[in-house]
């Protein structure tokens, strides 16, 4: 029984964050409670490996059961969870949440994409006035993402190029990558016709041997999980280790609503749900550490409320829930018949991409018009066909019987996908609170969203715009379907990239943050967040790689307090 | 393909098609295999989708009762074999199951495929109201005239065709096997990107 056993530690959530934070405690001699809201979850029995459409209900298409298509590792998650609602404020741009309910949450299925922030992300207010500087900066962070990267296994080892704000990993850091694939190939020769460098990807997938995992295999998409551990999860990379230690105790089904405190004002605990059978249990602990991913770990701040805190938690500054940021995103298509008809090969790959193109224009800003930058995401290649093969024929095309199938066979693979991953400003119409009204199956309050893109954010969108159809035309190319060059409707929706950051921001002082440097609460030096919340900034790279070493780091102070008995 | 047409035999087990309809008196059993459905009462709520925990490993079948009447049926297969009939090695869609497929389809209670119910269903009932002999030129015309319905229809059977292991084969597909290394791609490949790269002066 959770409740008996005297726990120096609870942690709250276990993907990126949690995994980490209780890969590092566990190891650290403390002993660890655990608790994740969604359901255990174990990736060498439930992985769809090798499984294909033919298999699955409507051939693995997206549903909103399965937003993803079928084979998604997602568990009872999505764009919306099942009794767990949220709103999105009147007069709001359109917002969307994305939450899974398993062990491990989202590092079950996300693309793992790890590239570092670079030594501008940590201080963007500095450079040029705009966002808000960390109090840390890179060289602080380096050291982490030195040890993150060779504890998950990332490759994209490669010469080292010096790009502005695009870090190498020192030698020893990262694994080789596979060569490019035919059409990464291709698409890199019209970007550097342009003057724009295409370099490895960092993807955490392994392709040395590492103890306790497999090498990749080449074979089946890394979104559905890994049952061979040849990907990043925290089920298979974190959690066994910390399992191991003895010292860890995983609660699952176990929605935490609240930090409770003792009367001192510290954290003695946290009070959860049980999702199946409702009942409300609380924990106690000598430190508590969020880690439920930024919008929830906001959440269970803002319900957290007592006469110390009417506001909730950390609050007395209003800043719990604010500086909500995503990443921009955009896609442009295109089909390119030189592409076409090339022999049958094997486009599996790592599943991640094996090259990708850097932002490139730091030092144009002032006649671009717009002040922060993007990478490009590409995909293509024959990967196993989908429902969405028949778009390979146009609609005005009457082509049937053998005619259509030598279409389709010339066709294949001659497909290009451009997304473009760029940086958002933090601005006063992004935020969230607790819904006046709204609550979720046990009556616990729900978040509200607001939103609002800058124009910062839609002018590097319509940039992208540009960009993907001159590099689509300098291919020979066309776009498939109608494209929009208007960046304030081109631009993805609100958390629809999935990389929801900023709540729980890190700061100096109290005045303009809720945590330090380690992610200690300013207000309760006992309560802890290590995941995305505490990101100052939200940069193009993608955040799990930074959120990983940032709870390592975390974690490693949180530790040092422990044995100092200065909890 | 023939004046007289083999019926479409659905490619499920006869069990499995009573659970779908619910009611086993509401379903005809006219051979082995072959079910005959009566239309689906108006009204009724939607049936339940697959949820957000399915079984991915070793999936269930679609849950949802499938709607489409044999006529309609009848009607989808011989459509998907003038959009895709065999040819060589490669089976004709029928063969595949594709119309069961199409039936999975628009019976499912999910948005896209709600969206796709009517547009397909009031398609293929027209096929199935022409005779043997009018079809031919029926289906010439759906081609030609870039009918809705027709569209639809075809882009469903792709997909639902080149998803099956057969459909790999046909479009060469060579992927989803486990390999020691991955070795990029072929020096055949790499030349003819070269040549292709020259074209553009890149």
């Amino acid at each position: 029984m959770a409740t008996a056993e005297p726990y120096d530690i609870i942690i709250v959530g276990s993907g990126a964050g949690g995994g980490m934070s209780a890969y590092h405690l566990t190891k650290s001699g403390l002993k660890v409670l655990m608790l994740e809201a969604g359901r255990n979850y174990d990736p060498t029995t439930e992985t769809p490996m090798y499984n294909i459409p033919a298999q699955a209900p409507l051939r693995g298409a997206s549903t909103p059961d399965k937003p993803f298509g079928f084979y998604d590792a997602t568990v009872d998650g999505g764009w919306e969870v099942p009794n767990e609602p949220y709103t999105v404020a009147e007069g709001s741009e359109p917002f969307t949440w994305w939450r899974p309910r398993m062990l491990g949450g989202r590092t079950n299925h996300w693309g793992r994409i790890s590239l570092r922030f670079g030594p501008l992300d940590f201080k963007p207010r500095s450079r040029d006035g705009l966002g808000h500087d960390w109090p840390i900066t890179y060289d602080d962070l380096a050291p982490w993402y030195d040890k993150t990267e060779k504890l998950i296994g990332v490759t994209g080892a490669a010469p080292p190029r010096g790009l502005t704000n695009t870090p190498d990993s020192p030698p020893g850091c990262l694994m080789e990558a596979p060569p490019p694939r035919g059409f990464e190939l291709f698409y890199a020769r019209a970007f550097e016709a342009m003057g724009i460098p295409v370099v490895p990807m960092h993807g955490a997938v392994v392709t040395q041997k590492m103890a306790g995992r497999n090498t990749c295999v080449f074979a089946t998409p890394c979104g559905r999980g890994c049952s061979i551990g040849a990907n990043f999860q925290s089920t298979t990379v974190l959690l066994p280790p910390a399992m191991a230690t003895r010292n860890l105790t995983i609660v699952t089904n176990a929605l935490v609503y609240q930090v409770d405190l003792d009367k001192a004002g510290k954290a003695k605990g946290v009070s959860y749900v049980d999702r199946v059978t409702g009942e409300h249990h609380s924990v106690t602990a000598k430190a508590v550490v969020l880690a439920a991913g930024s919008g929830e770990t906001a959440r269970i701040l803002l319900n957290s409320k007592s006469s110390a805190f009417p506001d909730g938690l950390c609050n007395t500054h209003g800043m719990v829930g604010r500086y909500l940021m995503d990443s921009v995103g955009l896609n442009v298509t295109g089909q390119f018949p030189l592409l076409e008809g090339l022999p049958p090969t094997n486009d599996d790959g790592m599943s991640v991409e094996h090259t990708y193109v850097p932002w490139w224009g730091y030092d144009k800003h002032k006649e671009l018009g717009f002040p922060r930058g993007y990478h490009v995401e590409i995909g293509g290649g024959r990967s196993m066909p989908s429902m969405g093969l028949g778009r390979l024929v146009a609609d005005d095309e009457t082509s049937v019987g053998d005619d259509l199938r030598a279409k389709l066979r010339q066709r294949y693979g001659s497909i290009i996908s451009f997304n473009g991953r760029g940086e958002m400003i933090p601005n006063d119409d992004c935020y969230c609170e607790l819904d006046p009204t709204a609550k979720d199956k046990w009556g616990i309050p729900v978040l509200r969203f607001h939103w609002k893109w800058g124009d910062h954010e839609t002018r590097q969108a319509a940039h992208m715009v540009t960009t993907f159809l001159e590099v689509i035309d300098r291919l020979g190319g066309k776009p498939i379907g109608p494209v929009e060059r208007d960046g304030r409707k081109a631009i993805s929706k609100g958390g629809e990239m999935i990389h929801e950051v900023g709540t729980v921001r890190m700061g100096a002082s109290d005045a303009d943050s809720v945590v330090n440097q380690y992610g200690q609460t300013w207000a309760v030096p006992n309560l802890f967040v290590t995941d995305g919340a505490v990101l100052v900034s939200s940069p193009d790279k993608n955040p799990t790689l930074s959120i990983l070493a940032l709870a390592w780091r975390s974690s490693d102070h949180l530790a040092t307090l422990a044995k100092q008995g200065a909890l | 393909m023939s004046d007289a047409p083999q019926p479409y035999v659905r490619k499920i087990d006869r069990r499995t098609a009573l659970t779908w309809i619910g009611v086993v008196g509401a379903a005809t059993a006219v051979g082995a295999g072959v079910v005959v459905y009566g239309p689906k009462m108006g009204g009724q709520p939607e049936a339940k989708g697959y949820g957000t925990d399915p079984k991915l490993v070793t999936p269930d079948k679609a849950p949802w009762p499938r709607l489409l009447s044999d006529e309609e049926l009848q009607a989808a297969a011989i459509l998907a074999d003038f959009i895709l009939p065999a040819s060589g090695a490669a089976p004709a869609a029928s063969a595949l199951g594709i119309p069961d497929f199409i039936d999975e389809w628009v019976s499912a209670p999910y948005p896209d495929q709600l969206k796709d119910r009517p547009t397909i269903r009031d398609g293929l009932k027209a096929l199935a109201k022409k005779s043997v002999a009018e079809r031919p030129a029926a289906m010439t015309a759906l081609q030609t005239s870039g009918d809705a319905f027709f569209k639809r229809f075809r882009a469903l059977t792709i997909g639902a065709y080149y998803t099956t292991e057969e459909g790999f084969k046909d479009i060469g597909f060579i992927g989803n096997v486990a390999r020691e290394a991955d070795e990029g791609p072929s020096p055949e490949v790499k030349t003819a990107l070269e040549a292709a790269l020259k074209t553009l002066g890149l």
